[in-house]
């Protein structure tokens, strides 16, 4: 009786909460308090697919679901980003019939690193991708191996981990245990003999903090480690390897077979690619069908958002805040460009979720990437402008190029004024409306 | 001056941006018209502490710190003589820990820390995480900061923040932060603590030149980005405490 209940106040939550546009978790909570361990209660489908990591887990997820869609599997996943364990369970109860049966083949779910033990305590996923752990939100997060610690009873024996071979601190999540399938990089046109960023996250094996060697880097501390005291290392063999990779020319070639074409050239594309094709190769896709679907595949989050604003075609790249590799990739990624461009970068409310006035992630941030040529201004824009220009005076970015307007609209307005070079604008989604208010949308 | 900073794990300690901390006091006293060499130790390597003018090390992850105490254990009466012979020194984040008795972690395990204070270090399994507004007996300005800690610590007779108005401190909310005896200041608060409070970055700087026996410039150079930053901190914070 408990069940139906719980079942149906989360249906009528739910319908009542998008008539009146309500987020998604609250259903789920009611349901909870009715019947706290309804998820156990729920015939769930065969596959049970989870998403986690500190980047790269929206996007893998959309890719996931486009990909079995495509294979005729009916696909229900927390589309809404209600990662935690309320939004999940209306997630379930909104797709289940009264007799409490799920009517899916697939439960995807975008899971939340801290609260993924919890989340999962009811039931346990069959697959498990985990596409990162990295220098995340810290003040929420702690950092990278309080995560780990927190992830780890997740990690269900039965469960089959999908890791990312490249990451020495997710991969360590295979020690001391088997049912594990890895997706990663062979040195490629990208990768170098020297790590690049502010900080060395790779200095030190995860495992017995030893000084770990590299035998090279793709980005950050990502790449092909070995520590020699305690012998962890990249898994030799890769089950899912990216074995060729061109940004340039966008061409990625998965198992030395398939080629896919890369709709948005950043090696963040890549892993996510990878880490979505691995999964989906675990639950019987062929390789084919997958290159069919994600071949120029356009995320449709909305993380990259093409405008214009004057005469300048822009391109907002969404870069959560308190998280420097996502900034250092799409730093990177601008850098990558030849045309002359300016730089926006917009630090106004940290967090939309919770305040902080924290800016301390300020300084992981390799934002000397921006010294080049092409780009030939820099605007630092919001309420911690000044924070970020003493940053920036730590970078070999030539002073002359930098240029303050703490007032957002003001700097919209001076761009507007003059110019017609490209414009890159790096934010937050706590800060992006704040721009994407004053432009002109274009398609993507 | 010829001024020698020993800067401690810089990789193995380096969360939350701590090198801000270095790069922007060795550019002030550069300023000043002093040389400054910044040696970098990691463990294992050998240094030596005469002529020492500062001391520092930055915040790491629990693992970490255990690794650093590890090495650092060798260096304990270098660390107190220095400390009593008032060379100035910066611990921040988990780095502050080892300068104490002891640290105990999440599982019970025992470690000695250096005893350059008289305070032990316990750890847990709860985070307490927020920004930190408060006083501190160095002078009339506020200070700001953000505390991202597992650890309690019990014993601290002489913080470095006095009284907290917002957040967490050694061992509970609004109580005393951080820890200072002669030149070392160590404190709790994460990052680039000496960028975001110029009037603390001042003190350390005055600290130096005073182990030194050098009297300070009358007038010291103003940066208005690091004052304006300040600036904006302070009246965030503060109107987030009136607003409860």
């Amino acid at each position: 009786m408990k069940k139906f209940l719980a079942i149906l106040v989360c249906k009528l939550g739910r319908f009542v909460g998008k008539l009146v546009g309500r987020g998604s978790s609250l259903p789920g909570q009611y349901a909870l308090k009715i019947c706290p361990d309804i998820l156990r209660q729920i015939t769930l489908p065969r596959y049970i697919i989870a998403v986690t990591g500190s980047n790269g887990k929206t996007s893998t997820v959309e890719m996931i679901a486009a990909i079995l869609r495509a294979e005729g599997k009916n696909v229900v996943y927390n589309e809404e980003g209600s990662n935690q364990i309320e939004g999940v369970t209306t997630t379930v109860l909104t797709h289940s019939t009264f007799g409490g049966v799920m009517k899916a083949d697939v439960l995807l779910i975008e899971s939340d690193e801290r609260y993924a033990a919890h989340s999962f305590q009811f039931f346990h996923p069959t697959h498990f991708v985990v596409t990162n752990l990295y220098r995340d939100q810290l003040t929420r997060n702690g950092h990278p191996e309080w995560v780990f610690d927190a992830l780890k009873p997740a990690m269900f024996p039965e469960t089959r981990l999908i890791l990312n071979a490249d990451d020495p601190l997710s991969a360590s999540f295979a020690l001391d245990r088997d049912n594990v399938r890895w997706f990663g990089l062979d040195r490629c046109s990208i990768s170098t003999e020297e790590p690049s960023g502010v900080y060395r996250d790779g200095a030190y094996c995860p495992v017995c903090k030893s000084p770990m060697e590299y035998r090279y880097y793709h980005f950050n501390h990502i790449g092909s480690y070995h520590c020699p005291s305690c012998e962890f290392a990249k898994p030799v063999r890769v089950d899912y390897t990216a074995t060729a990779l061109d940004l340039e020319t966008g061409v990625l070639t998965i198992d030395e077979d398939l080629t896919i074409h890369l709709a948005f050239r950043s090696i963040y594309n890549v892993y996510n690619i990878l880490a979505a094709y691995a999964v989906c190769r675990e639950c019987g896709v062929g390789a084919e069908q997958i290159g069919k679907v994600v071949n120029n595949y356009i995320l449709k989050n909305g993380r990259m958002v093409r405008f214009l604003l004057g005469a300048h075609h822009g391109m907002l790249l969404t870069s959560k805040h308190e998280n420097s590799i996502a900034y250092d990739t799409n730093l990177r990624y601008v850098r990558s460009t030849e045309d002359p461009c300016t730089v926006v970068i917009i630090v106004d409310a940290v967090s939309r979720k919770y305040y902080t006035s924290e800016t301390s992630w300020l300084w992981d941030i390799d934002f000397g990437q921006l010294n080049s040529e092409h780009v030939q201004k820099v605007l630092l824009c919001g309420q911690y402008a000044s924070d970020l220009a003493v940053r920036f005076s730590f970078t070999d970015v030539p002073q002359e190029k930098i240029e303050l307007h703490p007032d957002i609209t003001e700097a919209c307005n001076s761009l507007k004024a003059g110019g017609a070079e490209d414009v890159y604008v790096l934010t937050c989604f706590s800060d992006r409306d704040k721009l994407l208010s004053q432009v002109e949308k274009e398609a993507v | 001056m010829d001024l020698r900073f020993l800067h401690f794990y810089p990789d193995l300690m380096s969360l939350y941006g701590s090198w801000g901390n270095v790069a922007l006091l060795r550019r002030h006293l550069e300023d000043l018209g002093n040389t400054v060499t910044v040696e970098e130790i990691r463990p294992g390597e050998q240094v030596s502490f005469e002529n020492a003018d500062f001391i520092f090390m930055g915040a790491g992850t629990e693992r970490s710190q255990k690794a650093a105490l590890e090495d650092f254990s060798r260096f304990g009466k270098d660390i107190r003589d220095a400390a009593d012979e008032g060379v100035a020194m910066l611990f921040c984040g988990t780095a502050m820990q080892l300068l104490g008795q002891s640290i105990t972690d999440a599982a019970g395990t025992y470690f000695m820390g250096v005893r350059v204070g008289n305070f032990s270090c316990t750890q847990g399994k709860k985070r307490f995480v927020g920004d930190v507004y408060g006083h501190t007996d160095l002078y009339q300005s506020p200070i700001v900061g953000f505390m991202n800690s597992c650890t309690l610590i019990s014993g601290v007779v002489t913080p470095l923040l006095t009284e907290l108005y917002m957040g967490f401190g050694n061992e509970q909310e609004r109580g005393s932060e951080g820890f200072r005896k002669n030149n070392v200041f160590a404190s709790e608060l994460t990052g680039p603590i000496l960028v975001k409070n110029p009037p603390l970055m001042r003190k350390v700087i005055a600290a130096i030149y005073s182990r030194r026996g050098e009297a300070l410039p009358e007038a010291l150079p103003i940066y208005p980005m690091e004052e304006e930053s300040f600036r904006v901190a302070c009246q965030e914070l503060k109107a987030r405490i009136e607003a409860k």
